[in-house]
């Protein structure tokens, strides 16, 4: 088969969200010599730009996102020691510090966000849930982080997010983050109130929002 | 009244057993370690390294029966004291959101602890709600008094019950501290606790939080008034199917009610949840959908399986306005509520799936409330209202209009209506063409513009500002000006 029906059919086993498929695909290419760096950029990330297009005219719904990036993070479980194994380490796009904050156990929106950064090319550490303040500052400055990314979704732990940017500032850290919030409990305004670089009213958002903060 | 069954009695068994299997096999996942003890110590299997909590079916079935069959909220005047199911249905407003819709510039913004005593003193006022659960958060609160600053302007400026949550421990014994003030004592307050509690420790699907759940067992063991609510979320947290949603919520709620029991036996309890479908387009929250009002039928039935009062966050709405909307959300999904017998309703004075507060929603809802407690009354059958001896009176071709039999019951039968319009369309042109949203902002500002009698006298303020130094001044204020 010639590379460009590699392409196609991963591309294709990619829109239709399908895990097997996906994986046979990424299998058949490797088979026939193509590299893993071009079954990524040629094959499946022009699967995902046409996912992520059909997601935001609502031609396909949330859960359909979610199973076209599992089925391309399972390829990544194959290609990604590959790519390593050539030195052709994929470039990241940017580090994420990611957590639901203090007192909030709330993590199914964090995990989706953290699917969706993981499938655009971001580098994330999760923290989980109930994240004190120190924990995000600290591990934004070991990992040296583009940006910190809180969730909260009950309104009485909103102001955690407020505190993890009132300690950035105290340490005189501020400026080497871009902070962002999102959750339930989250608006625009009270952002701006507490100085965050930006709000996403989804997961989806906030990886676009990234992206534009990080370039 | 026959109440609305959406399951036939069989189908309410299985998802009983549907939810002891659950709690048998999958389990829950306990956060906070001294609950595990507790669920350890009365039977169920604890792991310790994964927290995981499963409980034979014998042990739920055991304390499940333990929970009584009515829970009473109590305010500063016990003339405002509510018992449910027999009070039933009582009107709560909606709570915690952490802005509140300007009632002056009509421009949305983070709410205060002035705010919330202005909401206090308007709901103390309309006869449709019945308890106050402090409506938002306050942004001025001082270091040190994040729910200081709420309960103080809600408990001063309203005499029914209050009722909210605290984020910690310190916040929750400062505010039974400050309860303890306003009774006159640690036994006053034992005896009648004015400050009820409500906490969300399960975190769908099947977790339990450490905050929530030790302020909840703290509470118990200590015999104050404390309920939880239930929030599974078809798509995300719980099945993509109302039934399996049912049984996830349901397995929730047994399992915060054993362990309430298990803490405390015979602790009181409400069957109180906010089920919602996820919007799957996008993921958004969406509480003002029709599929609430069905689950929470579904859980009222499932509360009568149990014995215990229902109830919980119904009519609310993901709109932003006094919308059509809004008003059809809090109407169908209040209205499914009560008719399937449901006694509490948190439904009042909120917008954006429970991000603002808005006074003239609150004066929408209080009206929605009288009909809803209007439907929950039903036909009223008996004799005596089949009125044969006046129909045989007034005969073929007669008027019942200038009846006495009329007359002593035109104020009781019907609800009515202060906002909704039964005036002739020439007569609305000629009144400028009101909204809903203007006729409610009108009755707000006239209710707050009158002195509130509920504030507490000045000896007990000077005392209360005294321990708390630095407390916000908590008073109601007109809108204008």
């Amino acid at each position: 088969m010639a590379d460009a029906d590699h392409f196609d059919k991963l591309k294709q086993s990619i829109i239709d969200q399908d895990e097997d498929q996906v994986l046979a695909a990424v299998n058949a290419a490797l088979d026939d010599g193509v590299e893993a760096k071009a079954i990524i950029d040629q094959g499946l990330l022009p699967g995902l730009n046409v996912i992520g297009e059909q997601f935001e005219c609502e031609d396909i719904f949330l859960p359909e996102l979610m199973q076209a990036a599992l089925a391309f993070q399972a390829a990544m479980v194959i290609l990604e020691p590959k790519i390593k194994e050539q030195g052709a380490a994929g470039e990241k796009k940017g580090k994420i510090v990611l957590g639901t904050v203090k007192g909030d156990l709330h993590s199914i929106g964090k995990n989706i966000l953290k699917l969706l950064y993981e499938t655009s090319g971001f580098e994330v550490w999760d923290l989980g849930i109930d994240v004190d303040l120190f924990q995000f500052v600290d591990k934004a400055k070991e990992v040296d982080a583009d940006i910190i990314a809180m969730s909260a979704l009950l309104t009485t732990t909103l102001i955690g997010q407020r505190d993890v940017i009132e300690a950035l500032k105290d340490q005189g850290q501020r400026d080497n983050f871009k902070v962002i919030i999102g959750g339930g409990a989250t608006t625009k305004e009270w952002a701006d109130t507490i100085g965050a670089d930006g709000w996403a009213a989804s997961a989806y958002e906030a990886v676009t929002l990234s992206a534009k903060l990080v370039s | 009244m026959r109440f609305v069954e959406l399951l036939t009695e069989a189908e309410v068994r299985r998802t009983h057993e549907a939810s002891l299997e659950v709690l048998e096999t999958v389990g829950v996942l306990a956060h906070f370690a001294p609950a595990r003890e507790v669920f350890k110590k009365h039977g169920c299997t604890v792991d310790d390294e994964t927290g995981l909590v499963r409980f034979p079916a014998e042990v739920v079935e055991k304390y499940r029966r333990m929970a009584p069959p009515s829970f009473t909220f109590r305010g500063r005047d016990p003339q405002y004291d509510r018992t449910i199911p027999d009070d039933g249905p009582i009107v709560v407003t909606g709570s915690s959101a952490p802005n509140v819709v300007d009632p002056v510039t009509g421009v949305e913004r983070r709410a205060t602890s002035t705010d919330i005593a202005n909401i206090a003193h308007l709901i103390n006022e309309l006869p449709g709600f019945d308890v106050f659960s402090i409506s938002t958060l306050a942004d001025d609160a001082p270091e040190g008094q994040f729910s200081l600053s709420r309960f103080y302007p809600a408990l001063k400026n309203c005499l029914k019950p209050v009722r909210s949550n605290t984020p910690n421990m310190d916040d929750l014994r400062q505010v039974i501290e400050l309860g303890e003030l306003i009774a006159g004592g640690k036994e006053a307050y034992a005896a009648r606790p004015c400050i009820n509690h409500h906490y969300c420790p399960m975190v769908s699907p099947l977790t339990m939080d450490v905050d929530s759940t030790e302020a909840v067992m703290w509470l118990t063991e200590r015999g104050l008034p404390v309920y939880t609510t239930v929030v599974p979320n078809a798509g995300l947290t719980s099945p993509m199917t109302l039934m399996g949603t049912l049984v996830v919520g349901n397995a929730e709620f047994l399992a915060i009610t054993v362990f309430q029991q298990m803490v405390k036996e015979g602790t009181p309890v409400i069957y109180a949840s906010l089920p919602t479908v996820a919007d799957m387009r996008t993921g958004a929250y969406a509480p003002g959908a029709i599929e609430t009002g069905i689950l929470l039928a579904a859980q009222a039935q499932l509360a009568h399986f149990y014995g215990v009062p229902s109830g919980g966050y119904i009519g609310l709405t993901n709109s932003h306005s006094n919308d059509a909307q809004s008003g059809f959300e809090t109407g169908m999904n209040t209205v499914l509520g009560v008719s399937a017998g449901a006694t509490l309703l948190n439904m009042g004075g909120l917008f954006s799936s429970l991000m603002a507060f808005d006074f003239a929603k609150a004066v929408v809802d209080n009206e929605i409330a009288l009909m809803d407690k209007r439907a929950y009354r039903g036909l009223e059958f008996s004799e005596e209202n089949l009125a044969l001896d006046e129909i045989a009176a007034v005969g073929p071709g007669g008027s019942y209009m200038s009846r006495k039999h009329t007359k002593s019951r035109m104020k009781t039968t019907a609800v009515l209506p202060k906002l909704a319009a039964r005036d002739m369309r020439q007569q609305w042109e000629d009144a400028g063409r009101p909204t809903i949203n203007d006729r409610a902002l009108a009755e707000a500002r006239r209710i707050l513009s009158q002195p509130n009698e509920a504030v507490w006298d000045a000896e007990l303020d000077a005392k209360i500002r005294e321990h708390f130094a630095g407390l916000v001044a908590g008073d109601a204020t007109p809108l204008e000006g």
